[in-house]
């Protein structure tokens, strides 16, 4: 077996086995669990919630006999027979709500009194009502029920939202859009809990190395490349494994519940492949971009700390250029075409923040996402050989100043070093 | 056999180590000792290839020390660290696996270096439940195990009691018999004195002493007396070349000559009247030695 793998292999291990791997796979998987169980929990009293006590006054009990329907949800007071009885009896809380329905020839008023109980179904109430007076008006004409429906007929609408881009017009499929932008927003809230988590986690495995000096023993078993690309390598499998615990179970509660008329009321017309489509696309590129750049510089921060304590100070950077990065795709998100967001979208580091919203949002070609792809990916590999040449000197600087102090004096013995293997060729 | 010829480095203005050499055959021990801040631990990074000297080289068996050659080395760093979460097993397998051993060979081995080392514990026991003591020989077993040719340890007996420390003379003593070329550097001089064949002594990144222990000691010449016989201190005083007269513990006077030959004198007058308990003229210890050197200002 390689170093390299032996390196890997130790990381992976080490973290797999330890207690913060599984509070951080469980954590996210309990907290969706805890909100799918609330909002169960909250659709279940909807349905049973108490009916609404309703008096009707009507002169027409056909009136009467359209709110019966359980549908409703109404508990009609038949006791109350006049406006004044039904005043009262709202005063006194007997009532949630009256309605005075008064048919006069073939016109219908209604005048509805309510503690705002009713208020969601005020439009279908309505509608209910004018279906009725319509009927009467039909039957005074003699009318058939045909006729009626074809006069009552709905106009077809047939809507295509298109973007404008370098004067080419495309169709957008407006439930991909949303689809998209929502891919977008979760997408940027992963990355930026996986470059949390996982900054911290390969900089405390450098920093600790560090600290107790394991590093001069292991860089004097194998090379520096090995041991920083072996870390790489084990902290990218270990965030595979979590990925995959999350495909899974994700994948058997959904085929487990899907029948469920909860889930399928939540879910209701989202298409759930497409979002999986879309989320295997560019956001995917953009996700692995993010987070392997981000730990990349991690493992370089970390590199520079002098013991276990100082890793939190050192990861700061990171910290704080993600966040800049998520809130520049929230900017991204509101105003996709300002000329900063464009901008934003081709500086790596913040690429898979804001281009994920771009492309949502239909105001970029394929040729310019690829560009930033490509750019992204090119930074990545300028950081790594960076972070890789400072590592070497970085591990052997035990030093109390400030991360730039560090880093210079880091620098110095690079540059010493370079200079003697130079006289030595 | 390890040669290091005329190592320099410096970082920016400071001179870490200037025209160190020395070499170590098959089976020698050498020390290094020097005060905190000497080089000694830059010296051991630049034969390690941590660092790249700024000018001269080291060679191990005629060639330049490379990435070849990480499996035949052992290296004790001066700060101690191990995993703290990781099983002793896991620990020792996996250096030694960086060391380009197979676990099956390493695997069936473990348990007898527990117990040459005595390390109190079960070897599934993670390293944090350990004492420091004991932490530190599960490190010394994984600095031994894959049988290293080179081995270089900084610092190895801090820490470490009387009882452990004669595991570690062992253990190093076993290494020197397999023929390996070891390295150590050391703040206890009694330690140099016993097992070291030769020795350095670095000052300011500066070779201020190189040679045998004996050697070494004898180039300071005889000068150190101690003496039981009927000669008061007054008398002691009044010979040529006495600089001064110290009474140790048991009653036994020390007397400090400026060289060895003032020694006869003092031999005649104080046999003169037949049998003396104790005369015995001394080179300086390795740690007055020490001293003296460290005290000494460069020029």
């Amino acid at each position: 077996m390689s170093k390299f793998w032996v390196i890997t292999k130790e990381v992976y291990k080490k973290n797999i086995k330890s207690f913060g791997f599984i509070v951080m796979v469980l954590a996210p998987i309990l907290l969706v669990g805890f909100i799918a169980g609330v909002g169960y929990y909250f659709s279940q009293q909807d349905q049973t919630s108490e009916p609404t006590s309703v008096a009707i006054l009507s002169n027409d009990p056909e009136l009467q006999a359209l709110f019966a329907s359980e549908e409703w949800n109404f508990a009609v007071v038949e006791e109350i027979e006049s406006e004044q009885d039904a005043r009262s009896a709202l005063e006194n809380e007997q009532i949630e709500a009256y309605m005075i329905i008064a048919a006069e020839g073939h016109t219908l008023q209604s005048e509805i009194v309510h503690t705002n109980a009713l208020s969601s179904q005020i439009p279908m109430i309505a509608e209910v009502l004018s279906n009725y007076q319509t009927m009467m008006r039909a039957n005074e004409m003699d009318m058939s029920p045909e006729e009626v429906q074809t006069l009552t007929e709905p106009v077809e609408i047939d809507e295509s939202v298109v973007s404008v881009y370098e004067g080419a017009m495309t169709e957008e499929d407006l439930s991909g859009r949303l689809i998209q932008e929502w891919s977008a927003y979760a997408i940027s809230i992963a990355i930026v809990v996986f470059i949390m988590t996982y900054s911290g986690i390969i900089a405390e495995e450098v920093a600790n190395e560090k600290g107790t000096r394991i590093m001069e023993i292991i860089l004097s078993s194998a090379s520096a490349t090995n041991h920083f690309f072996g870390k790489l390598a084990g902290v990218a499998l270990v965030m595979l494994t979590q990925l995959t615990i999350y495909a899974v179970v994700g994948t058997g509660t959904y085929l487990y519940f899907r029948d469920t008329a909860f889930v399928s009321g939540l879910i209701g017309e989202l298409d759930v492949v497409s979002v999986l489509r879309e989320l295997m696309g560019y956001t995917l590129i953009f996700f692995v971009a993010g987070v392997l750049m981000y730990v990349i510089l991690a493992a370089f921060f970390g590199s520079l700390a002098t013991k276990m304590e100082d890793v939190n100070k050192a990861v700061t950077p990171i910290v704080f250029i993600a966040l800049a990065g998520f809130y520049s795709g929230m900017f991204a998100f509101a105003s996709p075409e300002n000329s900063m967001a464009v901008a934003l979208s081709y500086v790596p580091l913040f690429t898979p923040f804001v281009m994920p919203f771009r492309i949502a949002s239909g105001t970029v070609g394929t040729g310019a996402v690829w560009l930033s792809i490509i750019v992204t990916f090119g930074f990545t590999g300028v950081i790594s050989v960076i972070s890789l040449m400072f590592y070497r000197s970085n591990v052997l600087v035990y030093s109390d100043t400030n991360l730039i102090g560090t880093i210079r004096r880091s620098w110095s013995i690079m540059q010493s070093n370079k200079r003697a293997r130079n006289l030595r060729a | 056999m390890l040669e290091v010829k005329n190592l320099n480095k410096t970082f920016g203005e400071l001179t870490a180590v200037e025209a160190v050499s020395f070499s170590i055959k098959p089976g020698e021990i050498m020390g290094l000792i020097g005060q905190n801040g000497a080089g000694k631990t830059t010296t051991f990074r630049l034969i390690l290839d941590l660092l790249t000297p700024d000018q001269g080289e080291v060679l191990w068996k005629d060639q330049f020390l490379s990435k070849q050659m990480f499996n035949t080395i052992g290296y004790l760093p001066e700060e101690r660290g191990l995993y703290p979460k990781v099983s002793i097993e896991d620990q020792i397998l996996y250096f030694a696996q960086l060391r380009g051993r197979k676990k099956a060979d390493i695997r069936p081995q473990i348990d007898e270096w527990l117990k040459r080392f005595d390390v109190k514990g079960k070897k599934t026991d993670k390293v944090k439940t350990l004492s420091k003591g004991n932490q530190q020989k599960v490190q010394l077993i994984c600095t031994l195990i894959h049988e290293p040719e080179l081995i270089i340890l900084d610092e190895p007996f801090s820490g470490l009691d009387p009882v452990n420390a004669d595991l570690l003379e062992a253990g190093i003593k076993a290494a020197q018999k397999r023929g390996a070329c070891i390295i150590f550097s050391s703040h206890n001089m009694n330690n140099v004195e016993e097992l070291c064949d030769s020795l350095i002594m670095l000052k300011d990144g500066k070779q201020v002493l190189n040679g045998s222990v004996h050697a070494i000691r004898q180039k300071f010449g005889r000068t150190k007396l101690f003496l039981e016989s009927d000669l008061t201190t007054d008398e002691l005083l009044a010979f040529p070349g006495v600089q001064f007269v110290k009474k140790n513990r048991e009653g036994i006077d020390v007397v400090h000559l400026s060289e060895e030959s003032k020694g006869q004198a003092i031999f005649d007058a104080a046999t003169a009247q037949g049998y003396i308990p104790t005369f015995s003229q001394q080179p300086p210890t390795l740690e007055e030695i020490f001293k003296k050197m460290a005290g000494e200002s460069n020029e």
